[in-house]
């Protein structure tokens, strides 16, 4: 059961994964059967089976939304103002309202749900606490976005380096099968519901779908070609997949954490879900409801994936609940979540982890929300050089600006590092990672724009350190006296 | 440089008598996981799991059978196999070490433990052990940035590694059947 854990796991240093709670909020609500300090002990942890998620108030919100019509769903969740939990903070009420229009016998033909749980950006594992201990959560948050946008198949996309996360999954569903949640011959289908398609008769199947190691296939289209058994090679836009999507067909695609708040907000109302998280930090900005999975990683003594409302100070994670920083150093700079999100500065220890970070902090954006913390100690040239190394590693080769741009990015941090550097090389490549990905994309996904702001954030913000590393350089002239051949 | 080209379609396969794509393989992928795509195309990727799973590597046989097996062109399976690194289109030891490499890791001691392989099995990484027990490689991200640094010995993840346990880790998994890596 406990496969992922390490019997060679060195406890004295860390805990295997903390959790706190934000004042603002009595109880966890994503991770409400995952015990955690105060609310449990992490040695409880266990696997939940439908059995105790039924038990435990699971499945009603399923009900409760079967009594709705799929309209109501939606609206539901678009006054909720839940915003995609997959890094790019999309609303996702939103995002489902561009699926087309149903027919007129409340069909809405072969459409598709993609569930993304390609959780592959470096710092980023929060998707998998939930995937570790309550599948149920996700699976319910799935059987209702399926109802809401009369979606009759839903792929499961979980990353192939997730074994045991993927075995955990095939469990669950294979459950969820059993007591009829998804199938032809379910509990849900025997129920009369508000859509008026088939008599009030509704199915959905739900299948996992195991990538096999490829960043990319994270990116939505991307996704989409993986799951089609093609190369993972992102899709131009338009056509968006709510259009035409998997097999052609219209497409919606939710991450994993996204979903799992559905049965909260379904259960409690999109008002309750207000009175979580905060208003934009930025003046006109949109507000970031809600509470959010955030993983801690780097140089903090008790790292792991906490739940907190929105707008929390990166400083009051760190230092009131990550235990400070390791061994007493201060703090250098953090990757708000994921490293295509940029680099927060050694003056922006206090900022509020929210989906307008970006605009007010020089930053891509707020991504996961999976901060990596790095201690005075980092040299964030070999910060710089780690994450171009991961991007030319990931980069599919499509567009020529990414394939060629993020492999000269690697070599020139590479020399950097080494040494080896010139001066003439920090504006080269400046140059370079402007280029990849300067709005208007130049690239067909984001992935060469992710490279551009985590180089480019991570030079602006410590151009001292890279500039203390580097040589002149000094041209030789060579002078022809008379007359050259 | 375009003007160069290789005559692939004169390239050897190596055969064997027996198929890699078993009967048994294949009545499971066609009640289990072909009735899900809409196209016979989306189910190349369980299709070549199921392989890799079962062999440890993608032989190109095995793929010539998946194309005869899903109706593709040849070229279409290679073309997928050929880009996601989770098939191994060549054979590679029994057991694999994958140390992850990416942020998180790095900077919370990777190095050390990735020297502690190297030194553990007296190889580089990218190389194979002698009596072909052991595969090192290095990948980015594991997801347990939490708990770096981290590996995944076939299917096996270790958190918080320490690089004093891994001659111990790789002991224990020497005595265990390999081609763990990639369940269907």
């Amino acid at each position: 059961m406990t496969g992922w854990k390490s019997p060679y796991t060195d406890a004295r240093t860390r805990f295997e994964h903390t959790m706190a709670y934000s004042p603002k909020f009595s109880k966890p609500v994503l991770t409400a059967r995952i015990p955690s300090p105060p609310f449990g002990e992490f040695k409880d942890r266990h696997i939940v089976s439908y059995d105790e998620y039924v038990k435990t108030g699971g499945y009603q919100a399923l009900r409760k939304a079967l009594t709705m019509t799929p309209e109501a769903v939606v609206e539901e969740v678009k006054k909720s103002q839940l915003r995609g939990r997959g890094g790019a903070g999309f609303p996702t009420g939103l995002k489902w309202t561009f699926l087309p229009k149903p027919g007129p016998d409340g069909s809405g033909g072969q459409r598709y749900l993609a569930i993304n749980a390609d959780e592959s950006e470096p710092g980023t594992f929060k998707d998998r606490l939930l995937m570790d201990f309550d599948p149920h959560l996700v699976l319910e948050g799935i059987a209702i976005a399926c109802y809401a946008c009369r979606i009759p198949t839903a792929f499961f996309y979980i990353r192939g380096e997730y074994h045991h996360q993927a075995k955990v999954l095939e469990n669950a569903i294979k459950e969820a099968y059993e007591h009829g949640v998804f199938g032809k011959q379910g509990l849900m289908s025997g129920s009369a519901t508000q859509n008026p398609f088939n008599g009030g008769k509704w199915a959905v199947d739900c299948y996992l779908h195991r990538g096999a190691g490829a960043y990319i296939c994270g990116e939505e289209t991307a996704l989409l070609e993986g799951l089609e058994g093609k190369r993972g090679w992102p899709r131009n836009k338009p056509p968006f997949p709510a259009i035409k999507g998997l097999f052609g067909k219209p497409t919606i695609i939710n991450n994993v954490e996204t979903l799992a708040h559905l049965p909260s907000i379904l259960d409690n109302g999109s008002a309750w879900f207000a009175t979580m998280g905060t208003e934009s930090s930025f003046k006109g900005g949109a507000p970031s409801y809600g509470t959010k999975l955030m993983g801690v990683s780097g140089h903090v003594n008790r790292p792991g994936v906490f739940e907190f409302d929105l707008g929390i100070k990166l400083r009051d994670l760190v230092e009131q609940y990550c235990g400070g920083m390791r061994n007493g150093k201060k703090y250098k700079g953090a990757i708000p979540g994921g490293v295509s999100m940029g680099i927060l500065g050694p003056d922006q220890f206090d900022a509020e982890l929210d989906f307008d970070i970006g605009r007010k902090y020089n930053v891509l954006g707020l991504g996961t929300a999976c901060p990596t913390i790095f201690d005075e100690d980092t040299d964030m040239v070999a910060v710089a050089r780690n994450i171009s190394r991961f991007f030319k590693h990931e980069s599919c080769g499509q567009c020529t600006p990414c394939r060629e741009g993020s492999g000269w990015l690697y070599q020139l941090m590479s020399r950097i590092e080494e040494g080896g550097g010139r001066t003439k090389d920090l504006d080269l490549a400046l140059e370079i990672a402007t280029s990849m990905g300067s709005m208007p994309g130049t690239t067909i996904c984001g992935l060469a724009d992710g490279n551009n702001w985590a180089i480019r954030t991570i030079m602006n913000k410590y151009w001292d350190e890279f500039t203390a590393k580097v040589k002149p350089t000094f041209v030789p002239v060579r002078v022809t006296v008379g007359a050259s051949a | 440089m375009a003007w160069i080209t290789k005559n692939s379609a004169a390239q050897k396969v190596e055969r064997r008598s027996q198929p890699y794509l078993t009967d048994a393989m294949k009545s499971d992928l066609r009640a289990r996981v072909l009735p899900r795509y809409e196209n016979p195309q989306g189910a190349l990727l369980p299709c070549l799991h199921t392989i890799q799973h079962a062999y440890g590597w993608v032989p190109a046989q095995a793929m010539l059978e998946i194309a005869e097996f899903l109706n593709l062109k040849p070229g279409d399976v290679i073309d997928t196999a050929s880009f996601y690194e989770e098939y191994w289109l060549k054979p590679k030891g029994k057991h694999l070490i994958q140390v992850c490499r990416s942020i998180a890791c790095e900077f919370c001691g990777q190095r050390e433990v990735t020297q502690a392989c190297k030194d553990a099995l007296n190889i580089d990484v990218g190389e194979t052990t002698d009596d072909g027990q052991f595969t090192l490689v290095e990948l980015e991200c594991l997801g347990s940035c939490g708990t770096a640094p981290a590996m995944l010995v076939d299917e096996t993840l270790y958190e918080n590694v320490q690089p004093a346990n891994i001659a111990r880790v790789l002991a224990d998994h020497a005595k265990k059947n390999g081609h763990g890596h990639g369940h269907h």
